[in-house]
């Protein structure tokens, strides 16, 4: 008799620790989904970005090396996007991501002061569009780094509560995912904006 | 049917107990019969619930985890959520394909997974068609054309317009509890053989509890097959009705028995939702008595009679199949423009009729499908993009909710300057102009096209859009008719996507109970669909006739949403099977003047969308 009620005792523990387990795990699936929307976004971006240069390029060939600056920085946040896309669950990759993108920004930053001092560029209706579709872009990277941060915000949270806390290690879910925060993100917010204010 | 199979374990269990001691009652010198005398009376009762409570708890333990509905299962399948605005071409096709039947049945169009899997296969999952998600393998989109890929989509609205996938979700958290007993007799086993005292007793314990737990699951899944194997015949007949074109369906279920890999799932959990999918996902048990679906063969002869037994060869580089569907983008668009001529010549509203509009409830025909692909041609392109992305889609819907009169206009805007998210309004100019422009038609089934987009908001973000939806539909201090039915589509499509499926099991067994609310909700909508008292009077005697109401008309002089939203609170507790008789006298009502304007149809449309009797547009667009 005790054995049948120590059974489901037993039984009613394994499937509490199964639950928190499958908790885990469909949480870490749902920001890792979240993290392919701003992946999208992102990569529209950075395809926008060489173009944008293009058409600045014949107006202003004295300032190549802002452009160069530019280019670079967008070769290196792709980079970063690709290693992250890869593994959104490694804290690493994803500091690295924001690292970029923040440098990414500055020199976006410079461009759009440097391009002050050509009108001409400014009045190109190529140029107005590109920089209207890379603010909406940026809009839409903003937005779904805030729905990815929350979701990462819930798994974390989940992770360290207790009793989950106890568990998170013995199931490979050993660190905190890490939020993805853009150093320079009230700048890229601002920068295509200033060019045409 | 499952209260049976629980009851038959119960007794089983018993009986094996009894057993037990009886052979640890030999094994200390007494007889058999003496020792299960000697067995303590409350011993059985103990039993009985040790029994209930681990098939209860099991069952529990997965109802629990696939509580969140559809969702939850396509995750479990190694499903990944495809976006609306990042998708290759044939991704692309296939969310239009999913697109046009969910406009089509009236329903919000469900989140479609893709699952990695080279063969052909697709699922449904969820409670109800709010939380419904379908699954395609990547096989799918890779070998099958449109219109074969049209069939195998319409397979699985019907499933999920039936109440299938219900049924399915279910199953699988009772099976599991079946077969834990099994695995519970196995632990049992194993501690028993290592044990001295009673080691005996315990293997014998252990090895029936196995015997039981697994028989259970085998006659379960028998159940659970037969029951499968027949609604995959009515869902094959359904997609016919859908599409109109045996061929669609027939050709996908040729093509499965033309791939090597066929309609196989690899994954582990594919296995317990092995009766969800088109075709059947466990090859080893590909034939008998445990298969869920029906034999490939007689599932194409059951759609077209005169099928010579081929299977096609299929080109197995899925680099050449997809570039036999070069420029999906034309095709796409000669395909919908050849379908909208058709639709046109079709629809005959007048002949519409409360038995003919009682038909399409759940079962939307080639009709329905027509005039859906012609309003989604029709609706202006940068609207549906914006409908397809989640950013921009909160836009949309603020900008629908935004009231014609400037200066109230000009009132929600300001709001929104302050509450919406950075950078809204401004997306929301362009939209507000080509907005003006469309009709109410389309701004309906751009509620329903944007579901999938919105779904993919993060809670706090959702609780933020629909605060500051529901301020702008109250900012003129009312809220009239038509902007009832957006609000209740919107909560109607995201309510259980965010907060957990609704479970509104119906009890009422007849209108007689809900007399009252029958009778205001009828007046309220005579109210509002016809322009004289006396054509309102009519129309509600019409509606009352349906019901056998004897109470009298009362007329409503402004659109109260809240009298509206008690009276159909009401009417949902009403058994599933009786909801259809309160949509089909709402239709007697508007109908009673033989005609039925697109506003009367929205009204139509949020009614039976609140009482989940999904409505295709087709009866008013």
């Amino acid at each position: 008799m005790e054995t049948i009620i120590v059974l489901v005792v037993l039984a009613a523990i394994a499937f509490w620790i199964a639950s928190i387990y499958n908790r885990l795990v469909a949480l870490k699936n749902r920001y890792e989904n979240g993290f392919s929307q701003i992946e999208v976004q992102l990569k529209r971006r950075y395809d926008l970005i060489p173009n944008l240069v293009e058409t600045a390029k014949g107006y202003m060939a004295h300032e190549r090396e802002t452009l160069e600056a530019v280019i670079n920085a967008r070769n290196q946040a792709m980079a970063g996007l690709q290693a992250a896309a890869a593994d959104p669950g490694n804290a690493g990759a994803i500091k690295e991501l924001s690292g970029a993108e923040g440098m990414l920004g500055s020199a976006m930053g410079r461009l759009n002061v440097v391009m002050e001092a050509y009108p001409d560029l400014k009045a190109n209706q190529n140029m107005m569009q590109l920089t209207e579709e890379l603010t909406t872009t940026e809009n839409k990277v903003a937005f779904s780094r805030q729905g990815y941060n929350d979701q990462v915000t819930a798994y974390n949270t989940y992770r360290q509560s207790f009793p989950p806390t106890v568990f998170a290690n013995m199931f490979g879910h050993t660190d905190d995912a890490e939020l993805l925060e853009f150093a320079d993100s009230e700048q890229i917010q601002a920068a295509p904006n200033v060019s045409f204010n | 049917m499952f209260g049976a199979a629980i009851v038959t374990l119960i007794i089983l269990t018993n009986i094996l107990v009894a057993i037990a001691f009886g052979f640890g009652g030999q094994q200390m010198g007494l007889t058999f019969e003496e020792s299960i005398a000697n067995t303590p009376a409350d011993a059985w009762l103990l039993i009985t619930l040790g029994v209930i409570g681990v098939v209860g708890t099991a069952s529990l333990y997965k109802y629990l985890s696939i509580r969140a509905g559809g969702k939850a299962i396509a995750e479990a399948l190694g499903g990944h959520l495809l976006h609306q605005n990042a998708a290759d071409a044939n991704q692309r096709r296939l969310l239009n394909v999913v697109e046009e039947m969910a406009i089509a049945s009236g329903v919000p169009v469900p989140p479609v997974y893709l699952i990695a899997e080279p063969s052909i296969n697709a699922f449904a999952a969820g409670f109800s068609p709010q939380d419904a998600v379908i699954g395609i393998n990547q096989g799918t989109i890779d070998h099958l054309d449109r219109t074969e890929l049209q069939g195998v989509v319409a397979h699985e609205f019907s499933h999920i317009l039936n109440g299938d996938t219900n049924i399915n979700l279910r199953l699988i958290a009772i099976l599991h509890g079946i077969l834990f007993l099994g695995i519970i007799g196995y632990g049992v086993l194993r501690v028993g053989g290592h044990s001295r005292k009673n080691g005996g007793a315990m293997v014998a314990l252990g090895l029936g509890l196995l015997v039981i737990g697994f028989g259970g699951t085998f006659f379960g899944r028998m159940i659970k097959s037969a029951v499968s194997r027949q609604r995959e015949y009515l869902a094959d007949a359904s997609a016919v009705q859908f599409t109109r074109d045996p061929s669609s369906i027939a050709d996908a279920l040729k093509k499965i028995g033309g791939l090597s890999v066929g309609s196989t799932m690899t994954s582990k959990s594919a296995e317990e939702a092995s009766h969800m999918f088109f075709g059947a996902a466990l090859s080893k048990f590909a034939g008998g008595l445990m298969s869920t679906h029906p034999p490939l063969h007689k599932r194409i002869l059951a759609i077209e009679p005169g099928w010579d037994g081929q299977f096609p060869v299929l080109k197995t580089d899925p680099l050449i199949a997809r570039s036999s569907d070069a420029k999906p983008g034309s095709a796409e668009l000669a395909h919908g423009f050849a379908q909208g001529g058709f639709a046109q010549a079709n629809v005959d509203h007048v002949s519409a009729t409360p038995d003919s509009v009682i038909e399409q409830v759940g079962h939307p025909t080639q009709d329905s499908l027509a005039v859906a692909q012609t309003l989604i041609q029709s609706t202006d392109e940068m609207l549906k993009n914006a409908a397809h992305d989640s950013y921009e889609a909160r836009g949309l819907i603020y900008a629908m909710l935004l009231d014609k009169d400037p200066s109230i206009r000009v009132k929600q805007l300001s709001f929104l300057e302050r509450r919406a998210e950075a950078q809204v309004p401004q997306h929301m100019t362009r939209l507000i102009e080509a907005l003006d422009k469309a009709d109410r038609a389309h701004l309906l089934a751009l509620i329903e096209m944007s579901m999938p987009a919105l779904k993919e908001l993060s809670k706090s973000q959702y609780e933020r859009f629909s605060q500051n939806a529901a301020e702008l539909i109250t900012a003129d201090d009312r809220v009239d008719a038509f902007e009832w039915v957006m609000h209740r589509l919107l909560v109607q499509g995201l309510y259980a996507h965010f907060e957990g499926p609704q479970r509104h099991h119906g009890k009422v067994k007849s209108v007689a109970k809900v007399a009252d609310d029958a009778a205001k909700l009828l007046s309220i909508l005579a109210s509002h669909s016809h322009d004289d008292l006396d054509g309102q009077l009519a129309a509600y005697q019409a509606g009352a006739k349906e019901l056998d109401l004897a109470i009298p008309f009362a007329k409503q002089e402004h659109f109260d949403y809240q009298r509206m939203n008690a009276a159909l609170a009401n009417l949902r507790k009403l058994r599933p099977l009786v909801k259809p008789s309160i949509v089909k006298a709402c239709a007697a009502t508007v109908l009673a003047d033989n005609h039925i304007s697109v506003m009367e149809g929205a009204l139509l449309q949020g009614i039976s969308a609140t009482l989940d009797c999904p409505l295709p547009p087709s009866i008013y667009a």
